[in-house]
């Protein structure tokens, strides 16, 4: 059965989708909670198995507009995994969405984008 | 006569102090504090840059406390499950153009040594350097050992301030210390 996780968010959790069957997973709302690496083991788990195989195309949309120092970590660990999988027929597109006045994520994604070299990183700022 | 919270509250204004905790801080606890600051911070109409980050501070200041309190317990939920909680103290207040937040709490001998290295060698460091900084220990295999990315949170919080992070460690019981920490934002350094 294809992999299938969406939850709600919370004032510390982001809305999170992740759609084995689409390819597709969206992060959205702020991240902050102290035990993020925890909460988001389930996913963590999927990607490690998804990622390794022959998946084709898979979008990552991030829309998150705060996230603090322990989900950097998380995140960044997330996008050099799918970075080194996005390899011959597979291709891992990641959408950075942010806003102009959010200098925060913008650094972020401009730092996250220097150290990746296989996948498609769009910095889109509204 | 119990605890005089009009003397207190009279303290509190005269010291500019816009918003105190004093109390346990775990985990899912951070919610309900985090909206407390929201609330506080969107009353005052500022700039997206300079409320982002007091509130980036506010969050990395009590996820050290956690991280590093020497006063933890563990407690059991109705549902079984434990969760560690911590105690300290946090005080976000407005003084002028500058956001002042500070923390407080008490910390190992060996944990008060390990923090003031790590807040001396940012210090020494500037905006630029500390960007670089982040993205070195984000690359690291696992970051600082025993640190579980509380490295990258106090330069989380020295890129975020527009002072440099001060700190006292106080004398507190045998082989322990209080250490209080101060992050300052000014309005004018983020224009």
């Amino acid at each position: 059965m294809a992999f299938f996780v969406e939850r709600e968010r919370t004032s510390s959790t982001p809305y999170t989708l992740v759609d084995e069957s689409k390819g597709y997973m969206r992060l959205e709302g702020k991240c902050f909670h102290e035990r993020v690496a925890f909460l988001f083991r389930d996913v963590n788990e999927f990607l490690a198995e998804y990622l390794a195989g022959d998946f084709g195309l898979f979008v990552f949309d991030c829309a998150i507009d705060y996230f603090n120092s322990s989900t950097t970590k998380l995140l960044h660990n997330m996008l050099m995994q799918m970075d080194k999988y996005s390899v011959g027929g597979n291709k891992v597109v990641i959408n950075w969405l942010t806003t102009h006045d959010n200098d925060i994520m913008i650094e972020c994604g401009e730092d996250f984008k220097e150290d990746i070299h296989n996948l498609e990183f769009n910095l889109v700022i509204k | 006569m119990g605890f005089d919270i009009r003397q207190y509250n009279d303290m509190l204004k005269a010291n500019n102090v816009s918003v105190i905790y004093s109390g346990p801080i775990w985990a899912n606890g951070i919610d309900g504090m985090a909206e407390m600051v929201l609330k506080r911070l969107e009353f005052e109409e500022l700039p997206r840059s300079l409320s982002m980050s007091v509130f980036s501070i506010f969050v990395e200041q009590i996820n050290n406390m956690m991280f590093y309190s020497a006063e933890k317990e563990l407690h059991t939920g109705a549902g079984g499950d434990t969760e560690e909680v911590s105690r300290g103290v946090f005080v976000l207040g407005v003084d002028g153009d500058a956001y002042f937040l500070q923390s407080g709490n008490v910390v190992t001998d060996s944990s008060a040594a390990i923090l003031k290295e790590r807040i001396d060698h940012i210090n020494s460091m500037s905006k630029q350097e500390l960007r670089q900084y982040s993205k070195q220990l984000l690359n690291a295999d696992d970051s600082l050992p025993g640190s579980k990315g509380a490295g990258i949170g106090l330069v989380e919080i020295a890129r975020r301030s527009t002072d440099p992070i001060r700190y006292i460690f106080e004398p507190y019981e045998q082989s322990l210390q209080y250490f209080t920490m101060y992050a300052t934002v000014r309005q004018r350094g983020k224009e």
